[in-house]
Formats: C-alpha cells, structure tokens, sequence
C-alpha cells in the first residue's frame, strides 16, 4: 500500500471521531461532512427520511449561494455559516477552511446556540485537517490500478447495458 | 474525484452544461427512470415554476464495487438561461468530467457557442485547465429537422478530437452512451497521471 492510500484513511478516521463527538455533543439526529463540490465524505446518524447524499450536495450549493451573495454585497469573506429553523427539524451548514461542508441536523428541541458552539469546536478539529484532505484528493488520482478502467467498463455496462 | 479510503468510494463529479432548452435535465430524468432504484439517489431539481433549471439538478449513481472500491457518480446539470451565469460557475466546483449538451438546430449555433467558451472562462477563472478536462459533446435533439451535421457543430465550438455523440434525449436515444464515455474517459484520465 502506498504512502496516500496509508494516510487518508488516517484521515477518514479522524473526521469520523470529530462528527461522533459532535453528534453526541449536541444530540443531533444527523451530523454529515461533504467537501465542498458537494460530495459526501462522511455522515452518521441518516434515518429513513434523511439521505445525506442528497443533503450533502443541497447543503454545499447552499453554502456556494450565500458566499456568492455576500460577494456581491462587497463582503470580502462570507461568515460561512447557515441556519434553517424549522418546525420539527433544523439545519446548521458550515463551511469549514474552505474544504468542508459541515451540516448538522437537529430537533428544534435543542438549543441552537449549543450546537453553533459545538459546531464551532469540531471546525477547529477539522480545520487542520483540511489540506491533508487537499492533498489526498490530489494523490488519489495517482491510486487507481491500471486494470480498474477495464473493470469499471465491465460494470457500465452491465449496469446500463441493453438500455 | 475523491477515494474514501476507508468506506472504499470512488466519487467523481461529473456536470452537464450548455445552452438553456438544450436537453441536460432531459439527460438526467431519463437517467433516473431507467435505473434500478437500489442504485441511484432521488433526483433533485431545484427548478423554477416553469420547469427551467434554476440552480442544479442532482443525481447519484452508485455501482457495486470495482477492483475493490465503490464508483459513485454525482451527476450535475447547469440552468442553461444566459441570465445564470454565475450559478453554472458555482456548479462546476470540484468537476471531473463534462458533458457539453449542445441544442443541433441551426438557429441555436450560436447560442452552442456562447455556452461553451463561457465554459471554458468559467473553468479557467476556477483554476481549471479546459484543454486537460475531459469532455465529450453531446449533439441533442436529433429527431428535429434543421439541424446541423455533427462535424459542423463540432468544428464550430473549435474542438480537436474530443468524443462526440449524437442524441434524442427525450427518448433516451445516446443517453446511457454519453454518460458511459464521460465516465470512461475521466478514469483513463486520472490513470495516466499514474
Ligand atoms: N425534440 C426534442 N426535444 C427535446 C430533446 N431533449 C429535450 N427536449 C425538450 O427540450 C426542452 C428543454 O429540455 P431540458 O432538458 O429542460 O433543457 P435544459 O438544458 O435542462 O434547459 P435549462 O434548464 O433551461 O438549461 C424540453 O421541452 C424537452 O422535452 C430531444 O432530443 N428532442
Ligand atoms: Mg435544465
């Protein structure tokens, strides 16, 4: 195994400890990172009505909008951070270092200045994290085997064939 | 594209732009009809009233595993009115692939071509090299008359050997083709850096 496969898995499992604490912290239904193109990278907690897929890509154009937004009204760095106060639920997006999207979703049950704080402290868990996850990104272009093309073509095709 | 190692996905991102009425959700929808439910995502479609592209529209495909890891394609498509034009700039953050829906009919030549040098600004301005992203050409709407020959357009978005398909998106004719070719083409891609 290669030096990047080694370390973004070291990556990974420090991202998941910082969202299990999160969640636990702030009791959340559903804590889920995505980095900021949208995809998800890690998500604990989805229920049936919740897909974190979904969430993910939702959440990180969200964020996309309103740092457009405060662009425009000539804010040179958005606050990067969003609230959606709903009845039974609601959702807290954060963008972290630029990388992350940080989205937790809870019961309008929970204080929400808590989990702003919590949210806060994961930020600065995840916060140095970020370029390791830069990097990674990069390296994992270089990880694919040479025989994994012919083998996912296989699979197209077989997942799209006769169609 | 990124690998989580520890789950073992593969996620690529994959955006189809062009002109506004070009067919990219079209692609889309058809896609999500034809795919086995236990693979895919909901579709989600951030649209206004009448039915046009306001944001994005979302889809992810997931196959079982390759050579040990999970491909998941996130699948993007722009709103084609020229009045958005910084929202397609949002959607193409964190792009792999792009499939550029061009409209065939004569009288939308133009419009095809405005579309895609933006693309290319848009791609430059985000740190993009537009010349190394893999791109395939979809020349839509096949089954209207007055179209133009696929080399015409072709030539005329001053492309050099990039892959071209024709389609009827509402009927699902070169769908599957153009999505497989993008897809393919984006690992060849990420291969050779190896
Ligand atoms: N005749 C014909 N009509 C098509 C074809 N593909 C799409 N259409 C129609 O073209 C219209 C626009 O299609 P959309 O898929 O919404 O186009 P779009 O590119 O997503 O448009 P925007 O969201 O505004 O950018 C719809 O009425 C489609 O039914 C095709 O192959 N042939
Ligand atoms: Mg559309």
């Amino acid at each position: 195994m290669n030096q990047s496969v080694v370390l973004s898995e070291d990556i990974a499992d420090q991202i998941h400890r910082v969202l299990s604490e999160l969640r636990a912290r702030t009791q959340a239904e559903c804590v889920l990172l995505a980095d900021i193109s949208g995809q998800l990278v890690e998500s604990l907690g989805s229920s049936e009505e919740i897909d974190p897929v979904l969430v993910a890509a939702l959440a990180a154009g969200e964020l996309a909008a309103i740092a457009e937004l405060a662009r425009q009204i000539g804010e040179r760095r958005a606050s990067g951070s969003l609230l959606h106060e709903g009845k039974n639920r609601s959702i807290y997006i954060a963008s972290v270092s630029d990388t992350f999207v940080l989205v937790v979703i809870f019961s309008t049950a929970s204080p929400v200045g808590l989990v702003r704080l919590f949210v806060r402290r994961a930020a600065e868990l995840l916060h140095p994290l970020a370029s390791q996850f830069e990097e990674a990104i990069r390296r994992s272009n270089a990880t694919l085997g040479t025989d994994f093309g012919t083998a996912l073509a296989g699979e197209l095709d077989e997942a799209f064939g006769g169609m | 594209m990124f690998i989580n190692w520890r789950l073992r996905e593969l996620n690529l991102k994959i955006v189809y732009y062009g002109p506004a009425l070009g067919g990219k959700t079209t692609n889309l929808q058809y896609i999500h009809s034809k795919t086995d439910p236990r693979i895919r995502s909901e579709m989600v479609s951030l649209k206004t009233r009448g039915d046009r592209t306001l944001y994005f529209d979302f889809l992810q495909l997931e196959l079982g595993r390759v050579a040990g890891l999970k491909p998941r394609f996130n699948l993007y498509t722009v709103p084609g009115q020229t009045y958005y034009t910084s929202t397609r700039k949002l959607v193409l953050q964190g792009v792999d692939g792009i499939v550029f829906v061009a409209d065939s009919q004569a009288h939308r030549l133009e419009e095809n071509r405005e579309s895609f040098w933006e693309m290319r600004r848009n791609l430059r301005e985000l740190g993009y090299d537009p010349e190394s992203m893999p791109l395939v050409l979809q020349c839509n709407k096949r089954d209207l008359p007055n179209i133009l020959s696929v080399s015409t357009i072709h030539e005329h978005l001053g492309l050099n050997g990039v892959p071209c398909l024709e389609s009827i998106a509402i009927r699902g004719v070169g769908v599957f083709e153009t999505l497989k070719t993008i897809i393919n083409l984006v690992v060849a891609k990420a291969q050779q850096q190896l």
